[in-house]
């Protein structure tokens, strides 16, 4: 019945590593989501591109700013 | 600075005088069976918690086995009593000393002027052996300010008062008391034959076979500067967050309990000789935090306060901390310390339910706390909440909202009145949480950001203008239109370029492998491709010339188409010439004559036809 110490999911010391590529990652598919809204015309937009990308950049910039959070002290 | 003569409290002074005269009441009631051979008293009054430590040696003289030693202490000593300890070792050795468990008892017959406690014993004491017992007492609030109220230049004398016969409900048959002093100057103390004064030392007696329950008053007033830091509240609250930070926050509003300063407090005399003015005061508190603790800050209500230093080692980490003024008797500030430490050395994981371990008092040196509230706040989600602390506490809970939190963090509260050093024992939290319920942070804030997302795409579908048969909604609705097939013709013309790069790619394999039948194959497949191609245009080519807002671009369009045309009659002469020579089993270089006219209108007509793609997307 030894007492074992537990410790975050993910080691601290790579939060602001993983904040950073996760938020630029999530911003370059944010990017990729406002060019096809802004050059598609109104015909040839594709619903399932849309949502897959956003789907895809919320996810990112989600667990991104997560970290962007731990790394800066606001252990949420 | 007048001597003063010492007129003691009078309430004191009554009721110490009733306690002699009890002594002999007293004597009924006292135990047949213990003797106490040896008691040696070591009283420490270095600091404003007084310290008592009590060497027995209980003999057991009676008939039967005893399994508890009762401790007297008078009721207005036992009010100030914040902790007593009592320690059993055997023999003479020190090496196995057991903690016993202390009760407070009424045995039958006791005057309601005393308080008993009853230490238990892990084995009885056979008749006619004998124990060695420590008992550390310690008392708050009992060197009591005399005079109570002093200048910015005196120094703080204080009163105390105590017994130098041991009081015990059993015979005593050796005894002697030492009272240490902190130094500086003694204004008075009990005279009496066996009392010396040695190097700030105290020491009364030997006395020899003292009846029980025996009490011989001993008031000493002497100087004492040392801090007296007391913490009138103390809010420490514990956040744990399992992404890897324990987080403390503690709110002190400390106050001077020693004499209260009377009179002006002068600046000049204080910086210029404060060793002179402003004995009495003090200016620096010192905190033993953990090792290993990060982000310390230390503010009040103003802001943060830098004069604070910070050294830490792989044992704890060394925080001293000045508040913006020195204080003086009376005089109380209030700021707020902040730290964090790593998960891993204070919550664990056992059977299945996790537990924090971590220090109940605060990490102030030598304060005392009149009320300790500390509240442990656990991750939203934990379950199954139970305290263990080592001493009674008054518990409750309540909730907190913090960042990200739905429904709120359960928090755990912990009041104590009167906590010393002495209380700085660990304690434990159990609670059960489940890892996944850490992925709900995350799934906040991807839920946040999607649903942005989903506000931009239903913004760009849904049409918002107010009058759907304006003119200029018309034209927009058409150039969108155009917009489209303009887009599918690019598509096109994209696989045409794609055929192109075919033809040519089967051209470099028919020189690199010699296979003339494979380039003509790829030469009517090309063929069939751009006939179908052109079909496909036709109706896209239509639609685009009837629409009015395509005015601008059906030029361009028409021209790329006929240079379209052209470069497709052009690859094809010039790959069915090749296919010829190399029939012909012609010399390369003779090849080479013959297309080299068509090569250059090739490349040129490719490079037009580019520009042109390229200005049509960019409208």
């Amino acid at each position: 019945m030894a007492a074992k110490a537990i410790s975050s999911p993910v080691p601290v010391e790579w939060y602001p590593t993983l904040a950073v590529v996760m938020v630029s990652v999530g911003l370059m598919f944010t990017a990729s989501f406002f060019i096809y809204e802004a050059t598609s015309s109104r015909r040839s937009r594709s619903l399932a591109k849309e949502i897959a990308t956003a789907a895809v950049a919320s996810v990112f910039l989600g667990f991104g700013s997560l970290f962007v959070l731990l790394a800066s002290g606001v252990y949420v | 600075m007048a001597t003063m003569a010492t007129p003691l409290p009078p309430l004191r002074c009554a009721t110490l005088l009733l306690l002699a005269v009890l002594v002999g009441v007293l004597a009924s009631t006292a135990r047949a069976d213990l003797v106490i051979s040896k008691a040696e008293r070591r009283v420490d009054l270095t600091s404003h918690i007084v310290r008592v430590l009590a060497s027995l040696k209980v003999e057991n003289v009676g008939p039967d086995p005893v399994s508890q030693v009762l401790l007297a202490f008078p009721n207005i000593q036992a009010k100030n009593l914040a902790a007593i300890r009592a320690f059993s070792s055997e023999g003479n050795a020190k090496s196995q000393s057991t903690v016993l468990p202390i009760e407070v008892v009424q045995p039958s017959g006791a005057p309601p002027e005393l308080t008993f406690f009853s230490a238990l014993l892990p084995k009885p004491l056979e008749k006619g052996k004998s124990l060695n017992l420590d008992v550390l007492t310690v008392f708050t609030h009992s060197l009591q300010p005399f005079p109570e109220e002093i200048t910015q230049a005196d120094a703080q004398l204080v009163v105390y008062q105590d017994s130098a016969h041991y009081l015990s409900p059993y015979p005593v048959k050796s005894q002697a008391l030492t009272i240490r002093l902190p130094g500086g100057r003694v204004e008075s103390y009990t005279r009496q034959p066996n009392a010396k004064l040695v190097n700030s030392e105290l020491k009364y007696g030997p006395f020899t076979d003292l009846p029980p329950f025996s009490y011989s008053p001993v008031i000493v007033h002497f100087e004492n500067n040392n801090p007296f830091a007391v913490a009138k509240e103390l809010v420490r609250e514990i956040e744990i967050s399992h992404w890897g930070n324990v987080q403390i926050t503690e709110h002190y509003n400390i106050v001077h309990g020693g004499a209260r300063l009377k009179g002006e407090f002068s600046r000049i005399d204080y910086q210029s000789r404060p060793y002179v003015r402003g004995v009495s005061s003090f200016r620096h508190l010192i905190a033993s935090l953990p090792p290993r603790a990060h982000s310390i800050y230390y503010r009040d209500e103003i802001g943060n306060i830098s004069t604070s230093h910070l050294w830490g080692d792989s044992k704890k980490t060394q925080l001293e901390i000045e508040p913006r003024f020195p204080l003086f008797g009376g005089w109380q500030t209030t700021f707020t310390i902040g730290y964090g430490l790593p998960l891993q050395d204070f919550v664990f994981t056992s059977d299945g339910k996790r537990f924090l371990n971590i220090t109940f008092g605060a990490p102030m040196e030598e304060i005392l706390i009149e009320k300790l509230t500390v509240k442990v706040v656990l991750p939203e989600g934990s379950k199954d909440i139970e305290v263990s602390v080592p001493f009674p506490v008054k518990q409750s809970q309540e909730v907190k909202y913090s960042h990200l939190d739905i429904a709120g963090r359960p928090v755990v509260v912990l009041e104590k009145p009167g906590v010393i050093p002495e209380h700085n024992l660990y304690f434990q939290v159990y609670y059960r949480f489940n890892n996944i319920s850490l992925l709900r942070e995350p799934m906040m804030l991807i839920t946040g950001f999607f649903l942005l997302f989903v506000a931009c795409i239903v913004y760009m579908r849904t049409d918002m203008s107010i009058s759907k048969n304006s003119p200029s909604y018309l034209a927009k609705l058409q150039w969108d239109e155009v917009q489209a097939t303009v887009q599918k013709i690019e598509g096109m013309f994209e696989q045409y370029l794609g055929v192109h790069d075919k033809l040519e790619a089967s051209l470099r394999d028919l020189s690199r492998t010699g296979d003339i039948q494979t380039c003509k194959a790829a030469r009517k497949a090309a063929d069939a491709q751009f006939k179908e191609l052109s079909k496909e245009l036709k109706p896209l080519l239509t639609s685009l010339q009837s629409s009015p807002q395509s005015y601008q671009i059906w030029p361009k369009v028409e021209d790329l188409i006929s240079k379209e045309r052209e470069m497709q009659e052009k690859l094809m002469t010039r790959h069915s010439t090749v296919v010829d020579s190399f029939e012909k089993k012609l010399r390369g270089q003779d090849v080479e004559n013959r297309i080299a006219q068509q090569q250059q209108k090739i490349a040129a007509l490719r490079q037009e036809i580019e520009s042109l793609l390229e200005y049509i997307s960019e409208i």
